[in-house]
């Protein structure tokens, strides 16, 4: 497979282990980062990010490169440079792999992007389930600092630059940047709307960076590469670099696969990931976490391209491929996803706090034979008020509903009308458990 | 200044005007819950959307995120909006209690009327409601957390416009609490604000629970009267008891708060204990016959030996009659002060005050910079830690030049100083930081009379120095308890002398009482509490009649006291607390309170303001009937209305017989105090009251004095009789809601001297005195000068005992 | 009290910071490894060292997953119960779970051993069902594979019991 697709930044990724820092080096690692510090302007290197068309890959998609030039020349010290790997997307686990793979790579991504701004500090921000990961990165961060990379005076030129792990306890929310900045200040992780943008006033109020661990890894291979080979890596034209998805679900060989922006998604699911289980069909998917909608089978072909998707009413989010079959009834797994978001919002806003919650439980109502019809306009009511929220956390829940509602309506009011489930062999589940919230604080 | 257009009308307001308060420019008021003008916006609660028709963002916005800008439209009649925030009031209810009819914040929550408003008669929600644990929090708060919407207030107000940080927010999502780690009583002396603040009822007025609801209160405006500020409060009255206090908006004094002495100082008006009968010896006697009692035996007296004590506690009415009263008959006094010190201070504040000078509470926050001279804020005057905290938050550096370990809710630097030494502090601060350059005669002169460092003793923190220097906005605020006249003095030319150095200098005074201003302008400097008591004990003076003044409770000196009332042959007590003076009362006349009477009562800053009578008096129904259901009495006439304004009562004893209506009151002391002419009838007085335009008095400008510091250090301790927030302050300790927050009592000493008397933190030490010893424990104190023990002037602590200063043989561990 | 190693330890990292509350976490997780939770007196013990009052520090103990704020077994196993793993067999795992603890979610075994809390996607999907052990991962569940996992779980913590 490795043939078929050119592998950018899986290139050092062994099967069953961490590449070390003498292969990442041997492959011209850290090359990027002695020329940058040597030769480069921090404008240069903003200039080539934006020129690479680099959208971020956390899931908003937003020019990486546009980012950075909103810190000005003239902004305060410290500068923040901000490293989101707390991945909770449900169905994303690319960060996880990656890091796992070569962490090096992440490691020079945070610091050619720390110089593009003249950062003073990196921080990794990364969530508790990934406590190997972290300390790999503590790890080799020290290695990078050993060789002269990191630290005081890097490699002679005068500019410092040292990278923290931050460790959280655990909350989808905290994947949110703003949410995140006050996570890391030692706050409760609410988001906190711009203005001031983080940018400007961040991390202690200081001039902060965040930017999502692939995101992170592609600007070694920018600066090395060029802006238009980068963009040349993805098959459409709107489109540039490769994105590393994680396909779950219903599919032979689940995983995280490195492939070119623009690639279909039957071309995933069917040469990278092994086809459909036996037995599946394909119903759905999520193309891009919790976050996006229901991708039905009529656009199996699709590009999985940010352009592409948002024409057909989606996103390409995280790049997080879940697979459902036509044995999975999406009403319930709607339920599941509400569940999800209705026990990690934060609590700041009304109509995430309470809305997800009372969505959750007219779905759970109706998974269970007792939903009312009058519920699916209430749900239709409820998905666009979502997006009225503080935060783009309950609009990111919105996304399965609307879908749902759009897509799926008569598996819906089937199971209103035939007050039961269609998926469910055994009736008489009953609600007592399903309409029961699951959470436990 | 942005001009747009809400709902068809346009309007232009000040940049950075959002547009839910844009709005209310208009007269149409958009929901909110989470939005407070003191508290700011944040967006939480999203019941304020709006429809933006034109404007950098279109579609649904929330209006108090919003801010207004040129050529915006804005549709708050939107159906999008109206039914967004429809949807936004159903989710707020799903998880409500249905119990407005036994709530107590029905008839006042936001949440009711928005939920009748908004339409949401019927629940849809098929779901059950979450439900959480209460905590007690406290004699004053009332905690029932499954009424909370989640609007974020209550923390907001506790934790950033407080200071505070045992009350805040836990858990996530829709589990999230508003609470402590733990049940107990709240920390901040400003908790009583969460009842006001919640939206809901999710904090509630503990004492007044189960009272009445709000449609069933008499609701008056009213000032507090519990320290010198004069906030704004509204009084609740039901069947005769007064209920509840809340804080009045004002812009000029407090804001939107008011601190829990204020809030819950109230209830001496409606203790059962209140004498409401006169009395001759003892026995209950009707008002006439005990009037009449009194007067005879009055008049059979030499006038010369006949002296009137009043107190700062009363209203200016009272204070004015009782002057004019002694005037007429030839009476002693009045006195307003125990000893010519006090009397000193407060003149000195009264004269200083200038209104080019002085500054109110509500302009503090302004400042840039604020030396704070001998001042407790937080137990003198609580509102003005309030305002200070504003201050700081945005920036101001505050500092506290003060003998005591003041603590305020915000970061604050502290010189301990020793009380002799504040006004030579003050002075090096003042010399250090400016430049004589520039400076025109007398502010030269004065600016070159000033003490630099001395050659050894303390350094002053050049960083004090340096920001006054820079400081474009400094605020002097000087206490008059601790602080000598000389320093109040000084504090004006402080303040003269930043001006002159072209700085928009303030100045703020902290007074020890709510009218000692109007006492400070009508006081006579010779007539004294210690020197009437001390002709009384000599037998000089036969008759004495106290107005309105406790003199157990409030002069320093017992022995004096009991001297002589011992002495004397006529005791005449008039007022509204059932006081040690009031029960060995020869005649004892009852006295209406501020909320019976209404009355005049003028701030530390010179602001006159009015308290309105709040009901006519009369002993509360729940009393008169016993426990009868509907309590009921039969007769003609209140029960319980005997007590008069103390004023006409005064005015009676001194022999005239016209009741005296308010407006002939006010020309009394007007025509008394000139300064006071040209003041307007109270029903014109603007509702952030009137500043007394006090007019410069520049002969004195410049010439306070600066006596040396002493230099040797004395044997004697100094004691500090200190206020607290709870407990010192006369009226509030009749409140039994405050007893329990009351200081424990203690002796505050400095590390220095602790180590040299062999006490550590915790030692009971006894204190001998020529009454006998007094016991109590020593609470060591890192941030207090030396050479001094602060001692509350708590009631169950015999401080009147203890005298000015103490030998240091005479301290030791009991 | 936290024994000394930990307390220096910690304070140590603290002063070396210019935000002692950026610590908070880690401050938390120490304890809590400690104590087993954060109990009223770990908290107050944690917040005064990062110069946070008991409550500024419970803020952050209740809004967070990982942080315990009531008693829990020595090994708490968080089942992941979100999409991925939901599709793929969270259902029997959590009933094979409780059957064999014999508890429910969000119940402790009464010798105190094991936890059970149900939590949301911990980016194991590759490996659904997936679950955490003491924060760390299992992945592919079945039900010898769980046997086996909490086999070896009694087993360590009889070795522990039968060493001290
Ligand atoms: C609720 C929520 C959760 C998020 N979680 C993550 C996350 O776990 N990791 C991530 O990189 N971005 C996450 N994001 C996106 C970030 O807010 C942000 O856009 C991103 O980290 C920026 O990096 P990028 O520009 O490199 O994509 C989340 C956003 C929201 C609204
Ligand atoms: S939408 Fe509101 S409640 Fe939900 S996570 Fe964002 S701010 Fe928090
Ligand atoms: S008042 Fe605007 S969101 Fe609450």
């Amino acid at each position: 497979m490795n043939d078929t697709y050119p592998q950018v930044l899986f290139k050092n990724r062994h099967p069953d282990r961490i590449a070390t820092f003498e292969e990442y080096r041997a492959g011209g690692g850290y090359q990027a980062l002695a020329d940058v510090i040597a030769r480069w302007t921090p404008a240069a290197v903003r200039e080539i990010v934006l020129n690479a068309a680099l959208l971020g890959r956390g899931g908003a998609a937003f020019p990486a490169g546009r980012k950075m030039m909103t810190i000005a020349e003239d902004a305060p010290h410290p500068r923040y440079v901000v490293c989101n790997a707390d991945e909770m997307e449900p169905g994303t686990f690319k960060d996880r792999v990656l890091i796992h793979a070569d962490p090096h790579l992440l490691i020079e991504g945070i610091i050619l992007a720390a110089w593009s701004v003249q950062a003073d500090r990196g921080i990794i921000f990364i969530r508790p389930e990934y406590e190997n990961a972290a300390r790999i990165l503590e790890r080799e961060i020290g290695i990078a600092g050993e060789h002269g990379y990191l630290g005081r005076d890097i490699l002679g030129t005068g500019y410092s630059f040292e990278i923290v792990v931050h460790r959280s306890a655990g909350r989808y929310i905290c994947g949110e940047v703003t949410a995140q900045i006050n996570a890391l200040m030692g706050k409760r992780a609410n988001p906190k709307q711009p203005p001031p943008y983080l940018t400007q006033q961040g991390l202690w109020e200081r001039p902060t960076l965040v930017h999502n661990v692939e995101t992170f890894a592609c600007l070694p291979h920018i600066v090395q590469n060029g802006a238009d080979w980068f963009k040349s890596l993805a098959r459409t034209a709107a489109g540039a670099g490769t994105k590393i998805f994680g396909i779950s679900g219903k599919v032979k060989q689940p995983g995280c696969y490195e492939l070119p922006i623009g690639i279909r998604l039957s071309e995933i699911i069917e040469n990278c990931a092994g086809g459909m289980l036996d037995g599946s069909e394909f119903k759905a998917c999520l193309p891009g976490g919790a976050s996006t909608g229901f991708l039905p089978r009529q656009h199996y072909h699709v590009e999985m391209d940010f352009d592409a998707l948002k024409k057909v009413g989606n996103r390409l989010g995280t790049g997080a491929i879940m697979v459902f079959d036509h044995k999975t009834c999406l009403v319930a797994a709607t339920l599941n996803l509400m569940e999800f978001f209705a026990r990690e919002s934060c609590g700041w806003c009304t109509p995430c706090r309470e809305g997800l919650p009372y969505i959750r439980e007219l779905l759970a109502r109706i998974e269970a034979g007792d939903g009312e019809p009058d519920f699916i306009p209430r749900l239709e009511e409820m998905k666009v008020h979502l997006y009225r929220s503080y935060c783009a956390f309950a609009p990111g829940a919105a996304a399965p509903l609307e879908s749902l509602l759009a897509h799926f309506k008569d598996e819906l009011q089937e199971h209103i009308r035939e007050r039961r489930c269609p998926f469910n062999k055994e009736p008489g589940r009953g609600s007592a458990e399903l309409v029961k919230p699951r959470f436990i604080a | 200044m942005p001009k747009l257009i809400i709902d068809d009308r346009e309007i232009e307001v000040a940049t950075g005007t959002k547009v839910i308060e844009a709005a209310a420019q208009l007269g149409i008021s958009i929901p909110r819950f989470c939005y407070h003008p003191a508290l700011g916006s944040v967006g939480a609660c999203r019941v304020c959307a709006v429809k933006v028709l034109e404007g950098p963002a279109k579609g649904i916005q929330m209006s108090c995120m919003l801010e207004a800008v040129d050529g915006m439209q804005v549709s708050t009649a939107d159906r999008e909006a109206v039914e967004f925030r429809r949807y936004v009031i159903e989710w707020l209810m799903m998880n409500h209690p249905h119990d407005c009819p036994v709530c107590d914040e029905g008839g006042h929550c936001l949440l009711q009327d928005m939920t009748v408003s908004g339409g949401h008669g019927l629940r849809r929600f098929p779901g059950k409601k979450r439900t959480y644990p209460d905590q007690d929090l406290g004699p004053l708060v009332q905690h029932e957390m499954n009424r909370c919407i989640h609007c974020y207030r209550c923390a907001r107000f506790y934790q950033q416009f407080c200071g505070y940080r045992d009350l805040g927010v836990l858990g996530i999502g829709n589990r999230t609490y508003f609470g402590r780690t733990a049940g107990g009583r709240l920390e901040s002396p400003f908790s009583g604000n969460l009842s006001d603040i919640c939206p809901t009822g999710v904090f509630t007025d503990k004492p007044s629970r189960f009272i009445g609801r709000r449609w069933d209160y008499q609701r008056t405006p009213t000032v507090c009267i519990h320290c010198s500020l004069g906030c704004h409060a509204v009084t609740s009255v039901r069947y005769r008891q007064v209920a509840r206090q809340e804080a009045r908006m004002s812009a000029a004094v407090n804001g939107w708060f008011l601190c829990d002495r204020g809030r819950y100082g109230f209830f001496y008006a409606s203790r059962a204990d209140r004498p409401r009968q006169a009395a001759i010896k003892g026995e209950t006697a009707g008002m006439e016959e005990a009037l009449a009692h009194a007067r005879s035996r009055l008049e059979a007296l030499a006038p010369a030996a006949v002296a009137v004590i009043g107190s700062p506690r009363s209203s200016t009415e009272v204070l004015a009659l009782t002057e004019r009263a002694a005037r007429l008959r030839g009476w002693r006094g009045p006195a307003f002060f125990a000893d010519v010190g006090a009397a000193l201070k407060v003149k000195a504040a009264v004269s200083r005050l200038e209104a080019g000078l002085a500054v109110s509470l509500g302009e503090i926050d302004q400042a840039d910079f604020i030396l704070i001279v001998g001042a407790d804020p937080i137990n003198e005057a609580p509102m003005l830690a309030l305002a200070l905290r504003q201050a700081a938050q945005k920036g101001a550096g505050v500092w506290v030049v003060d003998p005591r370990p003041v603590s305020l809710p915000f970061e604050f630097a502290h010189i301990p100083t020793a009380p002799k030494a504040l006004g030579a502090v003050l002075g090096r601060l003042l010399r250090k930081s400016i430049e004589p350059a520039g400076l025109d005669g007398p502010a030269a002169r004065f600016h070159a009379s000033l003490p630099g460092d001395p050659a050894s003793g303390p350094e002053l923190p050049a960083r004090a120095a340096e920001l006054l220097a820079a400081s474009r906005r400094p605020i002097i605020v000087c206490g008059t308890g601790i602080v000598a006249a000389e320093w109040v003095e000084l504090a004006a030319d402080a303040a003269l002398l930043l001006r002159a150095a072209q700085k928009k200098a303030g100045l703020f005074y902290v007074l020890a009482e709510a009218n000692a201003f109007a006492a400070g302008l009508l006081t006579q400097l010779d007539s004294t509490t210690d020197r009437v008591l001390k002709a009384a004990a000599e037998g000089d003076i036969q008759a004495l009649v106290l107005v309105e003044n406790d003199p157990f409770a409030t002069f320093p000196d017992r022995r004096l006291l009991e001297q002589a009332l011992a002495r004397i042959e006529l005791l005449i007590v008039l007022d509204y607390l059932d006081t040690p003076a009031s029960r060995r009362a020869h005649v004892f006349l009852p006295t209406q309170t501020l909320y019976e009477s209404g009355g005049i009562f003028i701030n530390q800053e010179g602001r006159v303001q009015y308290s309105a009578a709040a009901f006519a008096g009369g002993t509360p129904v729940r009393e008169t009937g016993g426990r009868d259901h509907p309590p009921r009495v039969y007769g003609s006439g209140l029960p319980g209305a005997a007590p008069q304004p103390a004023g006409q009562l005064v005015a009676r004893l001194a022999g005239e017989e016209i009741p005296i209506d308010i407006r002939a009151q006010r020309e009394y002391f007007s025509e008394q105090a000139s300064r006071l002419a040209g003041l307007p009838d109270t029903e014109r007085l603007p509702p952030d009251g009137l500043r007394l335009a006090l007019r410069n008095i520049s002969a004195e400008r410049f010439k306070s004095m600066l006596p040396p510091v002493p230099a040797a250090e004395s044997d004697d301790i100094e004691i500090i009789l200190t206020e607290r927030t709870f407990g010192t302050e006369e009226l509030s300790t009749y409140s039994a809601c405050l007893e329990t927050l009351e200081d424990e009592t203690f002796a505050g000493v400095s590390r220095q001297d602790a180590e040299a008397l062999g006490i550590r933190d915790g030692d009971r030490i006894a204190i001998r005195t020529e009454n006998g010893a007094v016991e109590l424990a020593a609470r060591v104190c890192d941030n207090m000068a030396a050479g001094a023990m602060m001692i509350p002037r708590l009631r169950r602590l015999p401080w009147q005992t203890l005298g000015k200063s103490i030998r240091r043989r005479d301290i030791r561990k009991a | 009290m936290l024994p000394k190693e930990i307390k220096d330890r910690l304070e140590g990292e603290i002063k070396h910071v210019e935000h002692p509350r950026e610590l908070a976490v880690d401050v938390m997780f120490a304890i809590q490894d400690h104590y087993g939770y954060l109990s009223d007196e770990a908290l107050a013990e944690a917040a005064s060292m990062l110069g946070m009052t008991p409550l500024e520090l419970d803020e952050l103990a209740t809004f967070y997953t990982f942080t315990f704020r009531e008693p829990v077994g020595k090994y708490v196993i968080h089942v992941c119960d979100s999409v991925v793993c939901w599709m793929n067999g969270y259902e029997p795992v959590r009933d094979y779970l409780c059957r064999k603890l014999g508890i429910a979610l969000g119940e402790t075994t009464p010798d105190g051993l094991f936890t059970l809390l149900p939590v949301c996607c911990i980016g194991y999907c590759d490996r659904s069902p997936a679950m955490l052990v003491n924060r760390r991962v299992h992945g592919e569940l079945t039900p010898e594979k769980i046997d086996a996992i909490v086999e070896k779980c009694r087993h360590k913590a009889g070795k522990e019991v039968a060493r001290y």
